[in-house]
Parts: C-alpha cells; sequence; structure tokens
C-alpha cells in the first residue's frame, strides 16, 4: 500500500519514524513530520486506551457523548459508532497520514515486534510519563543499542531528570509551572478565572518536530544517532522572554493582563450586534487613534482630555473600552473589522469554528481540504503548517482505523510470515478493536 | 557540532515575530546575519529597560529575541545597500522576511531576484495572513491575529469577553512555526539541489493549533456544536482553585474524578448513585456540586501540598506560578534552565533558556549575547564579501545616506 504522502519530494519522505505519542503535544508534532512526507507509524495497544487520544475513554455511553464530557471533540452525528476510537474529531484530524499498528509492549514477543521495527526506523517520538517508558525499557541506552544510528525524541512535561520527572501533567498544568496563566487572566477577576486552554501544547507540538527534523539532520551529518529532550515548560518559558527579562532587570511581576496591552490601548476584544459577538481591535500610535476616532465618527475623542496621549489613554482604558463598545456593540462584528481595516487600524473578528471554515480569504487560499474517513464522513482539515512553493502537496490521507497498517508493519515491514502475523493476532497483539475489558 | 552550524541565515525580519524565528534558528547553531536599518530594528525600542530608562542596546524584548546573532546596518532603501545584501545572499541558505506583502519585491528583493543571486536559497516569508487572498494587506497584531485564527472565542469567562494567551505568545507560535518551515526547507532544498520559497500566514498558523482549534474544526462539522467559553472546561473537578498562598490548576472530568475524589478524603461519594459512574459524574450538575467538596480542600493547603497530594494520588493539578517563582522553582533550578548572559550595556541578566537538549558531546555551548547595532558590519563585509578598507571607509563616510553604519564597537 502507498504511504500517506509518499512523495519522494517531500522534505522528510524516507524517513521513518515510530510514534509512541499521546493526548495532543505529542501528535501534533507528528502531525507535521507526516505531513510534510515522514512515514509516521503510531504503535497502539489493544489492552490500553490513552485517554484524551483516541477520545476519553474507549466505548462512551451515549449519556457521556450527550454530556459533551469527551474532549476528543465530539462524534459525527454526536454518535460514538461501533469504534468511537475511530471517530473521534481531534484524533482524526491530527492523525491524518499516520499509519496505525498495533502490538503488546508489556509482553516480551511484543518488545521483540518493538526491536524489529526500531532497527528500521529513523527514529522516535514519545510523550509519556517518564517512568512508563522506564518499565518499558524505551529509553536511550536500549533503543540505541539495537540502531546506532537512531534519533529519539523524548517530550516530558518537564524533564526525564529532575525532581518533577513523575509528575503527571496535561498542557495547563504545565503552563501554570511555566507562568502564563498567571498573566493571562482577566485583569479584575481572581486567578480562579484563569482559561484552561493549551496553547502550549501548539508550541510542544511545533518545537518538537523542529528538534526531531534537526536531529535527522544532525544525524545524516554525523553518521551517529541523536538523543534530543524537550520539557515541555521549558519550551513554553521562552514565550515570556520580554517578562523574564523584566523580572531579571528590575525585579517587576506582570499581574494578569487579560487583553491588556503593556502600554497600547485601546487593545481589548469589542461586543458586536449578536450572539456571542466580538471584534478585537489595538491601535498602535497617533495615526491609528485618529483613524479609529473618525471611523466611530468621534472625532472629539481625540480631544477628550482623558485620552490626550498613549498613556493617559493606557490609564483609562476601561472608560476608553466603554466608549468603543458603545459603537461597536448594535454593529456587526465583520462590518467594523472590514471598516477599520480599510481606516489602516489593526481589527479583526473573533471567529468561531463555523465561521473560519467559511471564511473568504481561507477560501481563497484553499486553506481548507476535504478528507474522506471511512468510519467518519468527508469533512474539512486545515491544510499544512505553511505554504512552500517547490513543494507537491497531495491532498490528505484519513487518520488511521486502528490497527489499519498493521499488515504493512508486521507482514511488509518487518517480514513476518502469514502464520506467525496469525499466531500474534491470535495472542492479542494484531487487532483492530480494543479487548472488551478495555475502558 | 550542533543541526545548523553549516547553515547561514540572512535575517531581514524586525521587531518580534521573524525575530523569534532566527533566534530559535540561532539556537541550534545557524549562523544568523540580522540586517538592521540605520537606527536599528524597532524592537531596540521596545521596553523592558533596566529602571525603565529606554535605550537601543537594553531593550529586554530585543535582548532576548536576538541572542547568538550577527549584526550588520544596511540601508536597503538604498541601492548600493541592497546590492550588499544580495552579494551575501549568494552565500547563504536561507533569508527569512516579514516586511509587508508586496514591499519585499518592491524593494528588489523578491523571490525571483533572490534564485538569481542563489539558486539554492530557501526564502521564508513572514505575514500577518499570507502573500495573497483578499486580506492580504489586512494589519495584525497578536491579539487581532489570536482573534481570527486562534480559539480566542473558547478561552475566558462566559459572561466576560474571549481572552487571548499571554504577552506576545500568539506571534511567538508563528515565529516557532516559521523555524519549522524553514528547517524542513533547508532539507527539501539540499536533497531538490534548488531552493522554494515559503509562505507562512500568521492566520492560518494560529488557526492550525492542537489547542482546540483542529479539534473543533471537525469537531464543529461532525455534529454542529458551536462551543464557547465554558469556564473550566474540562469538565466536574476541573478549573483553577485558590490555595492559602495562591492558586493551584487541577483537572479530572468524569473519567477521572474519582482520583481526585480520593485525594479529598471523599471515598464515601463513590457508593452514591449520583457518583458512582462515569455517565453519573458526566451530569453537569456535578460540576457545582464538586466545587463545595473541592474548594475547602484547596483552600486549606498551600499550592506546593496541593500539588504534592495530586501527585500522590495522580490527579493531573499543580501550581499557578508567577514570574517571581519561575525563578525559585525546584525543577528549572534543579535542570539550570535559566542562562545568565553578560553584555556590555546592561551587566548580566538571567534569559530563558534552550527548549530542547540535544545529549550530544560536546554539549550545547551557552548562548551568545544579542549585538550591539551594527557591531558586526565590518566583520561581515570584510570576512564575507572581501571588501577593502578603502571600500569600507567610503560606504560610512556615505554614512550621510545612511548606506551603512558601523558602530563603535564593530570599528574596534
Amino acid at each position: 500500500m502507498p504511504g500517506p504522502a509518499d512523495d519522494p519530494r517531500l522534505p522528510l519522505s524516507g524517513v521513518r519514524i515510530i510514534d509512541l505519542t499521546v493526548v495532543w503535544a505529542g501528535p501534533y508534532a507528528t502531525m507535521h513530520l507526516a505531513d510534510w512526507g515522514a512515514e509516521v507509524i503510531r504503535v497502539e495497544s489493544l489492552q490500553h486506551f490513552a485517554s484524551f487520544t483516541r477520545g476519553t475513554v474507549a466505548r462512551p455511553s451515549q449519556a457521556l457523548v450527550d454530556a459533551g464530557a469527551n474532549t476528543g471533540m465530539g462524534f459525527p452525528q454526536d454518535r460514538a459508532g461501533e469504534h468511537p476510537w475511530n471517530r473521534a474529531a481531534v484524533f482524526n484530524h491530527h492523525a491524518r497520514n499516520k499509519r496505525s499498528m498495533t502490538v503488546d509492549l508489556t509482553r516480551p514477543e511484543g518488545q521483540a515486534v518493538f526491536e524489529r521495527l526500531v532497527a528500521c526506523s529513523d527514529g522516535m517520538i514519545e510523550n509519556n510519563l517518564p517512568p512508563h517508558i522506564d518499565e518499558l525499557d524505551l529509553g536511550w541506552e536500549r533503543l540505541s543499542r539495537i540502531n546506532p544510528r537512531f534519533v529519539l525524541l523524548r517530550i516530558p512535561g518537564f524533564g526525564i531528570d529532575g525532581p518533577y520527572r513523575d509528575y503527571r501533567t496535561f498542557g495547563n498544568h504545565m503552563e501554570g509551572i511555566a507562568g502564563h496563566p498567571a498573566i493571562r487572566a482577566y485583569p479584575e477577576l481572581g486567578l480562579d478565572y484563569a482559561p484552561t486552554s493549551v496553547p502550549s501544547d501548539a508550541a510542544s507540538g511545533v518545537g518538537s518536530a523542529l528538534a526531531l527534523t534537526l536531529a535527522l539532520r544532525q544525524r545524516d551529518r554525523s553518521g551517529k544517532g541523536v538523543y534530543v529532550e524537550l520539557a515541555t515548560a521549558e519550551n513554553y518559558v521562552p514565550f515570556l522572554g520580554e517578562f523574564v527579562l523584566d523580572y531579571s532587570m528590575n525585579g517587576r511581576v506582570w499581574q494578569q493582563m487579560g487583553n491588556d496591552h503593556w502600554w497600547l490601548a485601546p487593545h481589548n476584544a469589542y461586543p458586536c450586534h449578536g450572539t456571542d459577538r466580538w471584534v478585537t481591535i489595538a491601535c498602535r500610535d497617533e495615526r491609528e487613534w485618529a483613524a479609529l476616532c473618525a471611523a466611530m465618527g468621534r472625532e472629539e475623542l481625540r480631544d477628550d482630555p482623558r485620552f490626550t496621549d498613549m498613556a493617559s489613554r493606557h490609564a483609562q482604558r476601561r472608560a476608553l473600552d466603554a466608549e468603543i463598545a458603545a459603537w461597536t456593540r448594535p454593529r456587526d462584528a465583520g462590518w467594523v473589522a472590514q471598516r477599520l481595516q480599510a481606516a489602516g487600524v489593526p481589527a479583526g473578528m473573533v471567529l468561531h469554528e463555523s465561521e473560519l471554515l467559511r471564511d473568504p480569504h481561507m477560501a481563497a487560499r484553499g486553506y481548507f481540504q476535504p478528507v474522506a474517513h471511512p468510519e467518519a464522513g468527508t469533512h474539512l482539515q486545515v491544510g499544512r503548517l505553511w505554504r512552500a512553493g517547490e513543494t507537491p502537496h497531495p491532498p490528505p490521507r484519513h487518520a488511521p482505523l486502528l490497527g489499519e497498517d498493521n499488515e504493512y508493519v508486521y507482514r511488509e515491514l518487518l517480514g513476518y510470515s502469514a502464520e506467525e502475523y496469525r499466531e500474534l493476532a491470535a495472542a492479542g497483539h494484531i487487532g483492530t478493536e480494543y479487548e472488551p475489558s478495555v475502558q | 557540532m550542533l543541526p545548523l552550524d553549516d547553515v547561514r541565515i540572512i535575517d531581514l525580519t524586525q521587531d518580534t515575530i521573524g525575530p523569534f524565528c532566527t533566534r530559535v534558528l540561532a539556537d541550534y547553531g545557524a549562523d544568523v546575519i540580522k540586517i538592521e536599518p540605520p537606527g536599528g530594528d524597532p524592537a531596540r525600542l521596545l521596553p523592558p529597560f533596566p529602571r525603565d530608562e529606554p535605550h537601543p542596546e537594553r531593550s529586554g524584548t530585543f535582548l532576548a529575541l536576538n541572542t547568538g546573532k550577527r549584526s550588520v546596518v544596511l540601508d536597503l532603501a538604498h541601492e548600493r545597500g541592497r546590492a550588499l545584501a544580495l552579494a551575501l545572499v549568494r552565500g547563504a541558505h536561507v533569508v527569512v522576511e516579514s516586511f509587508a506583502p508586496g514591499a519585499r519585491d518592491a524593494l528588489g528583493l523578491g523571490y525571483a531576484a533572490l534564485r538569481a543571486e542563489n539558486p539554492r536559497i530557501v526564502l521564508t516569508s513572514i505575514s500577518h495572513f499570507g502573500q495573497d487572498g483578499p486580506y492580504r494587506d489586512w494589519l495584525g497584531t497578536d491579539l487581532t491575529l489570536y482573534g481570527m485564527g486562534g480559539p480566542m472565542i473558547a478561552q475566558g469567562d462566559p459572561s466576560r469577553e474571549p481572552l487571548k494567551t499571554a504577552g506576545r505568545a500568539p506571534g511567538y507560535q508563528v515565529g516557532y512555526a516559521a523555524a519549522l518551515a524553514t528547517a524542513m526547507g533547508v532539507l527539501a532544498a539540499e536533497r531538490r539541489g534548488s531552493g522554494e520559497h515559503l509562505d507562512v500566514s500568521a492566520f492560518e498558523v494560529l488557526a492550525h493549533s492542537i489547542d482546540s482549534r483542529l479539534g473543533r474544526i471537525l469537531g464543529y462539522q461532525y455534529n454542529g456544536r458551536v462551543v464557547g467559553r465554558t469556564g473550566g472546561g474540562l469538565g466536574v473537578g476541573s478549573g483553577t482553585y485558590p490555595c492559602s498562598d495562591g492558586f493551584a490548576l487541577i483537572t479530572s472530568g468524569p473519567a477521572r474524578l474519582p482520583l481526585t475524589i480520593r485525594m479529598i478524603g471523599r471515598e464515601d461519594l463513590l457508593d452514591d448513585p449520583l457518583w458512582a459512574t462515569t455517565e453519573a459524574r458526566a451530569h453537569p450538575d456535578r460540576i457545582e456540586e464538586f466545587e463545595a467538596y473541592l474548594l475547602p480542600w484547596t483552600l486549606e493547603r498551600t499550592k506546593e501540598e496541593v500539588r504534592a497530594a495530586c501527585q500522590r494520588f495522580g490527579v493531573l493539578g499543580g501550581p499557578l506560578n508567577t514570574t517571581a517563582d519561575l525563578f525559585v522553582d525546584r525543577n528549572f533550578v534543579a535542570r539550570e534552565f535559566f542562562q545568565t548572559i553578560d553584555h556590555p550595556e546592561t551587566g548580566p541578566l538571567t534569559y530563558a533558556g534552550y527548549a530542547a537538549r540535544f545529549h550530544t558531546e560536546p554539549p550545547q555551548p551557552p548562548r551568545r549575547r544579542a549585538p550591539l547595532l551594527g557591531e558586526h558590519t565590518a566583520d561581515v563585509l570584510r570576512g564575507e564579501l572581501a571588501l577593502g578598507r578603502d571600500e569600507l571607509e567610503q560606504l560610512q563616510a556615505s554614512n550621510v545616506v545612511q548606506l551603512l553604519e558601523v558602530s563603535d564597537a564593530g570599528a574596534r
């Protein structure tokens, strides 16, 4: 079977990566590798359901689905179906172009399969709790012995060593330790209103894809295997680089800022006509402020003693926000953004996914592409992270069904005979459904 | 050996997004030649400054974003300045730029012009909305771009305005994506024997985020659900909770809630049909009810105690650190994450460390400080372009047109 993105003109074609990633950050890294031509083989297990990867639980009840308590981001028609693990939205997006094999690494014959896979692969990525990798003996020492040219990227939350190595974490907890939510929350409210999303998972995914790509280049140049570690907390502190320097220079600790800028005003999201419609507006200088006042038909605000210069506008930013909100509230967000952009003021709609999917700019650039999935249907997916002029952009292959590529991996790649394949299937390594006892 | 120590990058970017990209590439060993206009990258005037006194060599934002680079001052508005930039492109592998789309071509530094100098060159163009499309010329900031591309509509409290992420995090994500694009572009160019033009759109990078956008883009098409701001987000027993000395973040959800129930010593709940099954715990009414059990428990404890308990019981949870907490955090300290970097204008300061650790011999060297304005102009033009002393002095003398600036430091 041809590979998902098997085109020699892609930068990572011919590279085979073992994917032991779970949840979001790790899978987002391998999404980029697979998008750009690597053969990414997800190693999964019929005996273990990694929560938050192919959904929250293996077989959610309809009540659980109806409660929306599934951070797999939902199922087609709100039905989990016969194989819920093949129908989870977030998985079906990030796992496109990847392959899936199954093997139970907790048993010796599973480990033997894995050794064969390591021997014929270029590298591996994993983002599991470090003790789990220790238990399975999947660390650098063993893998580099099996394959001296192996590239290993480990993505722990806090480090392969250090006092927090065993700490269980999601992106949001790691961000808490890396200092982000304490700045991100609403200025007038307590930190208990800090949002719990995980922009750091996106940063970890991109940073890890970069580290692995460069490790491959290092391997090619040196002829030797490379072991890289990217602790997600350490990856996200540099996103606060100027806050770190301000503390180092001045001992200053910034409290919650919400949408406030250090010194610019206006700089916020403003309500618009309709339910939960918003527009963001930022003025960076006097020219943009004057243009905003003109666009609002409120030229007199320029002479208002509260708003005479950037410093006074910043000091009076809540009063300023109220003036602007009075103008935006009865108006359409798209209309406000268009009008302000035409006047030379940075502004934009706060887009819901439904609007993003039909955004005319995205459409003109052909950003979304349909992907047909055998158990979920045909839906639009984002394009690749950037466009490359001389590189083909083949349509993505659907996210692999659980164990969909077992035959390819075991028979074609690892050279198991038909009989051995049957035996491994009978022993529960190879299959397409989680064992009934798996939650 | 570092992965990019044989790669030279001509960096035409300014401000914050592009310099984050090339800083990351410099971290991996690339020789980044930062072309600054006379007067310097405007980011040199961005706070913070020591004692809040502005100075072009002391901007914390600039210093953090430009470690490991060399600074060459060339006036690209001047024909001779452009010619020198193009001459540098001949010996380079990559050009990174973040001009407004169209401005690059107007300057005579379009992809065709670069390629004519060096067919192997990779050009990474970073822009707010991409090199074409109806919003191509729209203005963007971290705030407006995150609102359009990122999952901002779902961030924050349902009764309040949507929230962006901290500081310049949205833009840095775009810079990071541009670094990945550039690295892959280098690999592709090496295989193909020719370069290409990479188009990195901030709007698209932020819309591509695994942080809910990817899941919800597909999820919305799957079931039409419109997900707004839901506070806790991950369901029962999830959110930010006050402690005796700050705040802690705990994530439970219906499936993992029994761990949290045991942590707070309320195993008895698990015998109650309201709490006994995952389905029962997924009922929306359980969220408020569980807050009443969890809040008193966290309030009686320090954030460190909450962290320890969470780890003992396998609950996802930990403290919310302030910037000051970062510097004393046991894990960052033990792993020697932060780097102290000396600088002639600021003295030693503490910087965030490397994102990734390459466990190779010799180990990654510490970062080199950000360059002074024009510090390497003479070195680079003489060393790389073999300009003679006379030529250099001529160029320097025509400073009246701000063709070239050689700072005192560079002339030494």
